[in-house]
């Protein structure tokens, strides 16, 4: 797996002033971790994105924190972003111990096709999207690929159970848990349209309770 | 068409839409959504308006989540009635909407289908809107 860096400086700047700081294109970020106290960084907005784009949730970074010449070994933990024009509003960074154990989600890639979709005789149902797994940083896989070739006919699935992570990887997920189901093709069309509730006009006004003002 | 089983208050005042949406404006439960660019009221016929053309368009395949709920009554007066004698009585429901709500979230299609069905479903609605697909990792981008 390529190593890739991210540069980062100390922040003082915390609050609302961070706006003025993304408007010179750095974005807040923080880094913590088990055994790490809480640093409030920066990260030139550019340099970022360009890691955003090669990097997932759990592969890690070497994150270097201005003249210090140690770096650190780090996980993205959760990217801000302003919902609309998806801009970038903050990151959080997580400092990882290379000799601890760590908890962490392995999204599942499908790969390949589905002889039985292809052939029109059944829809493909995705399930879990990600599996929980724990081993150490280092040994922590970027995504899972499940291979769609052996799903030959209907009614075909692949389970959690099924994977092999290898023995350093510890799958948390319930083995049971589906991934990819092979659903036959419904064939009544005329069903297409499923009425959500019959249009009553009827609604219960709740009233308040009836205060019995004790009269005299 | 959606309304709220039990309210509490018939007639409501109107409210301000100030501002942009701060809940409900990541996808949670499919991979793609339509998400709202302005804000306005969005009542419950143009939700089942939208509602049918996707899964008119979809044919059973996928899956439709609405993540708008029309819990808001709008009341008016009858027609040719002079002014006064109170308010109006319930006439309708909305769903109060600011700029980057999910409307619609989709699953279990491919993009083209997606991106189809929900254009569909936007021209139902009085707003502008976006296609949105889910972030697939942390730092993912997203469209």
């Amino acid at each position: 797996m390529e190593q890739i860096t991210l540069t980062a400086r100390p922040r003082t700047v915390t609050g609302k002033q961070v706006r003025q700081l993304r408007r010179q294109g750095l974005i807040p970020a923080v880094v913590y971790g088990h055994r790490t106290e809480p640093i409030p960084l920066t990260i030139e907005e550019r340099e970022l994105r360009q890691v955003l784009q090669r990097v997932g949730g759990n592969q890690l970074i070497r994150l270097q924190v201005g003249d210090d010449q140690a770096t650190r070994m780090v996980l993205l933990r959760e990217v801000q972003r302003e919902p609309i024009k998806r801009r970038l509003l903050h990151v959080d960074l997580y400092e990882v111990v290379m000799t601890e154990r760590i908890r962490a989600e392995i999204p599942v890639v499908l790969t390949g096709a589905s002889p039985a979709v292809q052939r029109g005789e059944g829809l493909l149902h995705h399930g879990l999207e990600a599996i929980e797994v724990e081993c150490l940083p280092g040994d922590l896989l970027p995504h899972v690929e499940v291979s769609l070739d052996q799903l030959t006919e209907v009614d075909q699935e692949i389970r959690v159970g099924d994977l092999s992570l290898g023995e350093r990887i510890e799958v948390l997920s319930d083995p049971d848990e589906l991934l990819v189901r092979i659903i036959p093709v419904e064939t009544e069309e005329a069903v297409e349209e499923v009425a959500p509730e019959a249009e009553s006009q009827v609604e219960v006004i709740k009233r308040e309770k009836p205060e019995e003002a004790e009269e005299e | 068409m959606l309304m709220p089983k039990r309210i509490r208050h018939p007639k409501v005042h109107r409210g301000r839409l100030k501002g942009r949406e701060t809940r409900g404006t990541e996808i949670s439960f499919g991979e793609y959504g339509l998400q709202a660019l302005e804000p306005h009221w969005i009542t419950s016929r143009q939700i089942e308006a939208a509602r049918r053309a996707v899964v008119r368009y979809l044919k059973r395949s996928g899956k439709l989540w609405i993540r708008i709920f029309p819990d808001h009554p709008v009341s008016a007066k009858p027609a040719e009635t002079r002014m006064g004698g109170g308010k109006g009585t319930l006439d309708h429901w909305v769903a109060v909407v600011k700029p980057g709500r999910i409307l619609f979230e989709l699953g279990g299609v491919r993009e083209e289908v997606a991106r189809e069905a929900l254009r569909l479903a936007a021209h139902k609605l009085p707003i502008q809107t976006q296609f949105v697909a889910r972030q697939t990792v942390a730092g993912g981008e997203q469209e």
